[in-house]
């Protein structure tokens, strides 16, 4: 039999060259593509919400979120994606959909995204104003603060938000082919801020 | 305009796509062909008031029975379209 061996590539490998970009001596935003990370939509079948809830709180002691939020850390966190839908995402080696599927069993339908979305990780004292660029939801952390999530456009690209922590950073998952357009439109917007582009990670 | 949806609270309309009246009602598979005719094709074009089907495209995806002034764009009601379609279903013991 013919062993066929597909190697995994960074859409953005050509785009997001670590380094420093825009205004010199300045560091407003720093860029990191995240790596290594498991990732699977969750929804929830029919009249299964709650049970799923109960499963998801029996197994990891996380609190299923019913609004935008994050609920976990970074090994294993369940964000809201849409009414009766999550994205599970981990860090690590262990095969989450596998571990998913053994605890949820029947009560959701999961699909692996891990390599159909790239998720990278914004921080710098302008990662608000760059963001304000492209993204129409207030990020005021009157209005959006660590732990709450989005589904929403940043430069016309569908994608998903969440905030970190109040440094403030975010993390922003988009769908793979569009990873290199969101690039296209993340940099010129910070450059005159300054940026630095950190190895992936 | 900007609606509040009921899942990802107050967004901008590019978010959105408008999807149509709300107010019609599909008929029984047996009705005459004038009762789908006017189901298809024939739609009130109300000054004011009315009750239109908007998608969440680019946000969680969720359709939406948005009740709205179409001369003034104010907006009086939102409901999840699921929640207005299960209200309609009959009871069934």
């Amino acid at each position: 039999m013919v062993e066929i061996g597909l190697l995994s590539r960074s859409p953005l490998a050509a785009v997001l060259q670590p380094g420093h970009y825009g205004q010199p001596g300045q560091d407003g935003l720093v860029v990191q593509e995240r790596t290594g990370l498991h990732i699977v939509n969750l929804a929830a079948r029919r009249g299964q919400g709650g049970a799923l809830a109960v499963a998801v709180q029996r197994s990891w002691g996380l609190e299923l979120p019913t609004t935008p939020r994050r609920a976990g850390d970074g090994r294993l966190a369940f964000l809201w994606s849409g009414g009766a839908q999550w994205l599970a995402i981990a860090e690590g080696t262990g095969d989450l959909e596998l571990s998913l599927k053994d605890r949820l069993g029947s009560l959701a339908s999961l699909t692996d995204q891990s390599d159909g979305r790239s998720v990278l990780r914004l921080s710098g004292s302008r990662t608000r104003e760059t963001l304000a660029k492209g993204l129409a939801i207030d990020l005021h952390p009157r209005a959006f603060t660590p732990g709450d999530t989005a589904l929403t456009l940043a430069g016309h690209i569908g994608v998903q938000i969440w905030q970190l922590d109040d440094t403030p950073s975010y993390e922003i998952a988009v769908a793979r082919g569009y990873a290199g357009s969101l690039i296209g439109w993340l940099l010129p917007a910070g450059e005159e801020f300054g940026i630095t582009v950190l190895p992936p990670g | 305009m900007r609606i509040i949806c009921p899942l990802c609270g107050e967004r901008g309309a590019e978010e959105f796509v408008y999807h149509g009246d709300a107010t019609v009602r599909r008929p029984h598979p047996d009705s005459s062909a004038e009762t789908w005719n006017a189901y298809v094709h024939l739609r009130d074009n109300p000054a004011g008031r009315h009750s239109e089907l908007w998608y969440h495209a680019a946000g969680c995806h969720a359709w939406l029975v948005v009740e709205r002034d179409v001369r003034t764009h104010e907006i009086f009601a939102v409901t999840l379209a699921q929640d207005v379609a299960l209200a309609r279903r009959p009871v069934t013991a």
